[in-house]
C-alpha cells in the first residue's frame, strides 16, 4: 500500500519551475532516497509533502488521505485542522535540527503529543523514554539542546519526529550540517529505522548513505525525476547521461 | 548647601518620588502587556490589523511625548466638547501607557522576528497551529531576548516621568525647580539627581537579576 503518493507536482517560484511535473510514490516499509545536485528540487519536493511549501498544482495523498488535490486549475488543500492532522502523519527531520532551545530534550520529544495531540501522559512519556533509548541518548533527557553536540541534536530531532508515530519519516539532508566524523552516529540511527522497515523519504547529498539505507533511489535534476531504481541500478548502472555525469562529478 | 535646608526639603522630595514611582509602575503594568497585541498586529497576515498597529506605533513613536501630554490634557477636552476630560494624574498615566506600549510593541516585534524560521517550520511539522506556535515556541524564546531592551526602555521611563510637570503634576523634578526658584539654592537639583540615579541603579540591578534568572533556566535541568 502506498503511504505517500505525489501526482504531477508542479512548484513554481515566480516563473522558475522548482518542480516540473514530478510523480512519486512511497510504499509501506520502503526507504526512498532522493539525490541530485543543489537546486534540483529535491528539498522542495520533500517540503511539499508536509505543507512547508504549497504546490502550484498536483495531488498529494498521505496514508490514503488527500492533502492537496486539483479543483479545476487550482490546487485545493484540506481544511486547516485536517491539514494539520494529515501533516502529523509525517515526521520531519531538518538539516539544521530546529530543536526548541528553551525545552529539554524530553520536552522537545513530548511537547507535540502532550500539548497538541493531547495524548495520554503516561504513554507519551513511555514512548519518549523508548525513543531516547533507540537514539542512544537516555542520559540526555533533561539536557537542553545547547548542551548537545550536532550529532546528538539530530538524534533528538529524529526521536521528536518519531514521537508522533508517523506513517512516513521525512529527512531533509539530515547529515549535511554535521562534521564528517559524526555523521555516522546519525546514519546508524536511520539505518536502524530502515532495518525496522520504517517508511522513509530521505533527501541527501551523501551517496554512501543513500546506497546503504535506501531500497529505492530517485535522481532529480532541474525539477524533474530523471531516473529511479534500486540503489545498485542507480549507482552501478546509471542509464541517463545526466546521472552518469552527476555521479562522476561526485566521486571524482 | 546646608544640612538643615536639605532636611527641610526632604518631605517634598519624598512626595515627588512617590508621584514619579506611581507613574512609573502604572505605565509598566499596562504598557508591557498592551505592547503585545500591537506587536502581533504589526506582523499579522491580516492587512487591516497590520495597518492599524503600524499606524498606532508610527503616531506614538513619531511625536514628542510632551506633545502627547499637551494633547491629552488640553486639546482632547476641547476637541471632544468636554466629553473626555481627565484629572492630571490619569491623563499622565494614560498618555505614558499609550506611548510606551508603542515602544514595547516595536521591541517585541523585533524579538519575535529574530527567532529563526526553522522554529516555525519545526512547530508546523509537529502539528502546531499558528497561535500554538506563538504561545509555546516563539514567545517563550522571545522573552529572554527582549529583556535587555525592555530594561533599557524602563530606565528611560523613569526619567521621562519628569515631563508630567508640563501638565502641572508635582513630581520629583518639579520639587527641585520650585526650591531653586523659591530659595535660590541648587541643593534641590543635586538631591533630585541623586534620587533619579538611585532609582535607575535599583532598576538596573533588578533587570540584571531577571535576565540572569531567565538564562539560568535555560542552562539548568528542570
Amino acid at each position: 500500500m502506498s503511504i505517500l503518493e505525489m501526482h504531477h507536482i508542479v512548484k513554481k517560484f515566480g516563473s522558475f519551475y522548482a518542480l516540473n511535473d514530478v510523480s512519486l510514490s512511497v510504499e509501506e516499509g520502503e526507504a526512498v532516497a532522493v539525490i541530485g545536485s543543489s537546486g534540483s528540487g529535491k528539498s522542495t519536493l520533500l517540503r511539499c509533502v508536509n505543507h512547508l511549501e504549497t504546490v502550484t498544482s498536483g495531488q498529494i495523498l498521505i496514508d490514503g488521505e488527500q492533502l492537496v488535490g486539483m479543483e479545476g486549475e487550482r490546487p485545493c488543500y484540506a481544511k486547516d485542522a485536517d491539514l494539520r492532522r494529515i501533516c502529523t502523519k509525517t515526521g520531519m527531520v531538518f538539516q539544521h535540527f530546529n530543536l526548541f532551545p528553551h525545552m529539554t530534550c524530553l520536552e522537545n520529544i513530548t511537547v507535540s503529543p502532550l500539548k497538541i495531540l493531547r495524548q495520554d501522559k503516561t504513554e507519551v512519556l513511555e514512548t519518549a523514554r523508548g525513543l531516547l533509548e533507540l537514539v542512544g541518548l537516555s542520559n540526555k533527557a533533561e539536557s537542553y539542546p545547547a548542551q548537545l553536540s550536532g550529532g546528538q541534536k539530530q538524534r533528538i530531532a529524529i526521536a521528536r519526529a518519531l514521537a508522533l508515530h508517523p506513517k512516513i519519516m521525512l529527512f531533509d539532508e539530515p547529515t549535511s550540517a554535521l562534521d564528517p566524523e559524526i555523521t555516522n552516529e546519525v546514519i546508524n540511527v536511520i539505518l536502524k529505522l530502515a532495518r525496522e522497515k520504517t517508511t522513509m523519504l530521505i533527501v541527501t547529498h551523501d551517496m554512501r548513505f543513500a546506497r546503504e539505507c535506501a531500497s529505492k533511489v530517485v535522481y532529480m535534476d532541474e525539477g524533474k525525476i530523471v531516473e529511479e531504481g534500486r540503489p545498485e541500478e542507480i549507482f552501478d548502472r546509471p542509464k541517463s547521461d545526466r546521472l552518469q555525469e552527476f555521479l562522476t562529478s561526485i566521486y571524482r | 548647601m546646608n544640612i538643615d535646608y536639605i532636611l527641610a526639603l526632604m518631605p517634598a522630595v519624598g512626595r515627588g518620588t512617590v508621584v514619579t514611582l506611581q507613574i512609573f509602575f502604572c505605565t509598566l503594568i499596562f504598557a508591557l502587556p498592551l505592547g503585545l497585541p500591537f506587536a502581533l498586529g504589526s506582523i499579522s497576515k491580516i492587512p487591516p490589523l497590520r495597518w492599524i498597529s503600524k499606524f498606532y506605533i508610527w503616531v506614538f513613536r513619531g511625536t514628542p511625548l510632551m506633545l502627547q501630554l499637551f494633547f491629552m490634557f488640553y486639546a482632547l477636552p476641547l476637541l471632544s466638547g468636554g466629553l473626555i476630560r481627565m484629572e492630571r494624574f490619569p491623563t499622565a498615566v494614560v498618555t505614558f501607557v499609550l506611548n510606551y506600549a508603542a515602544y514595547f510593541a516595536e521591541i517585541y516585534r523585533a524579538g519575535i522576528e529574530s527567532i529563526d524560521r526553522g522554529q516555525y517550520e519545526a512547530a508546523k511539522s509537529l502539528g502546531f497551529s499558528p497561535w500554538q506556535t506563538m504561545r509555546i515556541v516563539i514567545i517563550p524564546q522571545t522573552i529572554k531576548r527582549i529583556l535587555p531592551p525592555v530594561a533599557n526602555e524602563s530606565i528611560t521611563l523613569v526619567k521621562d516621568t519628569a515631563l508630567v510637570y508640563t501638565i502641572g503634576l508635582t513630581e520629583l523634578l518639579m520639587v527641585a525647580k520650585d526650591s531653586m526658584n523659591r530659595d535660590v539654592d541648587v541643593s534641590g537639583y543635586i538631591i533630585v539627581a541623586l534620587v533619579y540615579l538611585a532609582l535607575t541603579a535599583l532598576l538596573t540591578f533588578v533587570a540584571r537579576k531577571i535576565e540572569r534568572r531567565f538564562s539560568r533556566h535555560e542552562r539548568e535541568s528542570v
